[in-house]
């Protein structure tokens, strides 16, 4: 079993906290995302769930049991930023982890350079930003590891090998693998990943099936005849998130029901009622700044 | 299968109901046939580059709607009474794109005669004039 339980994980550097209770369930056979701004708290989660740091409170556990030396060759890891040696080629990279990892496929590690269009016998020293993430990349996924945790691995890389990472990924999950990812990019999130974490300030914002969060979350407007509606039952629906009215306009960001929730108000005398969709951009927006994302949302909100 | 099935990610629409969609579409139109193999959820995912439990989450959506089938080790198929499906299946896409119309008719404030002559025209323009005896 390779599905990872985090449990009220904490980590406080000083009188800094990191990362602040959050609970997770990231299965198998599945790729998960993690998002969040910048300092959100997603690269201490991933290296606490590598061992890299030692939780201050909370268990993580891989397939019911906590991490111990045998999880290591199970696990591969792209970190953020770059762990490569300047002063050694590709090809010695790939010796020394042959050498650190028995289930390490050599052969597997040089085709997906190849893939990457990556010489081997390059130093580091004169690889690009992007040409190092693909050689981490390349490294982690001929590990035949179970679980793969990748911080950023698309990170400056073009939009061809963007592409073949998250194919690597989906490759990964149907062979029934683990696989935890960050991206900026929202929209590689959205294609590839089907649950996703949102992170903000250390702390859990919100968690689901990237489709589920689709479904249910809407934009429902309407537009009344004058401005002495009143919203009796609708304001104080448990699955209104947020309200926003301006003179004769009511829209509404709804958690769940928007159909329901839009025959409400067109009950109420509402003309032009609609019920906008919501990518993951404009969810993630309202996940991590409630106060700011409306303008967004609505922009960027098509008719469904 | 040919290659007619592309998401849009970016979409506020669930990729697995995307996919819904355009398979149902394809069966209404004959691209896929009765019996037809489908991709497997593995070589579907990796074709579209999304998660295979989304694929799987639609497969197994068009298997409750009776439009596939799929027997364990054999894969999926479309299913074979599709003599009665495809018209079935065109008539539900036909029926989603007209209550998406007449959300929006009714939300601008139109009336029913009013959206009842709109359909008329937009009927003669797509349908041409109607032969009466």
């Amino acid at each position: 079993m390779n599905d990872i339980t985090i449990s009220h994980l904490r980590k406080v550097y000083g009188t800094t906290v990191a990362v602040d209770d959050v609970s997770l369930e990231i299965p198998s056979a599945s790729v998960f995302g993690v998002l969040g701004p910048n300092g959100a708290g997603k690269t201490t989660t991933f290296k606490c769930l590598l061992g890299l740091a030692r939780p201050t409170s909370g268990t993580i556990l891989f397939g019911g049991k906590p991490l111990e030396p045998a999880t290591f060759e199970r696990i591969a890891y792209v970190p953020e930023r770059s762990v490569l040696y300047d002063w050694m080629t590709v090809a010695e990279h790939v010796e020394m982890t042959r050498r650190a990892f028995t289930s390490f496929d050599h052969k597997r590690a040089h085709e997906l350079l190849g893939m990457f269009h990556i010489d081997p016998r390059r130093r580091v020293r004169v690889l690009s930003k992007g040409m190092k993430t693909a050689v981490m990349v390349a490294l982690a996924f001929a590990r035949n590891a179970e679980i793969l945790v990748l911080d950023e691995p698309t990170g400056g890389l073009d939009p061809i090998n963007q592409r073949h990472v998250l194919s690597l990924m989906i490759n990964e999950a149907a062979k029934g693998n683990s696989v935890v990812f960050s991206s900026h990019q929202i929209g590689q999130v959205e294609r590839a990943a089907e649950q996703i974490a949102v992170i903000d300030c250390g702390r859990l914002v919100l968690e689901g099936l990237v489709d589920d969060l689709k479904g249910d979350r809407k934009i429902v407007e309407g537009i009344f005849p004058d401005t002495t509606f009143t919203l009796d039952g609708i304001a104080n629906d448990a699955r209104v998130a947020r309200s926003d009215r301006t003179e004769r306009i009511l829209r509404l960001m709804v958690t769940a029901g928007a159909n329901d929730i839009a025959a409400k108000l067109t009950a109420a005398g509402a003309m032009g009622v609609r019920v906008l969709d919501l990518n993951l951009e404009d969810i993630f927006l309202y996940a991590v700044s409630p106060a700011t994302a409306t303008t967004d949302i609505v922009a960027k909100g098509t008719t469904s | 299968m040919p290659a007619v099935l592309t998401v849009d990610p970016r979409s506020g629409v669930p990729i697995y109901l995307q996919i819904i969609e355009q398979i149902k579409r394809s069966v209404a139109l004959g691209v896929l046939q009765p019996g037809e193999q489908l991709p497997t959820v593995k070589q579907l995912a990796i074709d579209l580059t999304v998660n295979p439990n989304t694929v799987a989450r639609a497969y197994r959506e068009l298997e409750r709607e009776q439009v596939i089938e799929t027997s364990p080790g054999r894969g999926s198929f479309v299913r074979a009474n599709g003599v009665a499906e495809a018209p079935k299946v065109a008539a539900e896409i036909g029926g989603d794109a007209l209550d998406v119309a007449l959300r929006e008719t009714k939300s601008v404030g139109l009336e029913r005669h009013e959206v009842r002559e709109l359909f008329e025209l937009a009927l003669q323009r797509w349908y041409g004039a109607e032969l009466s005896e």
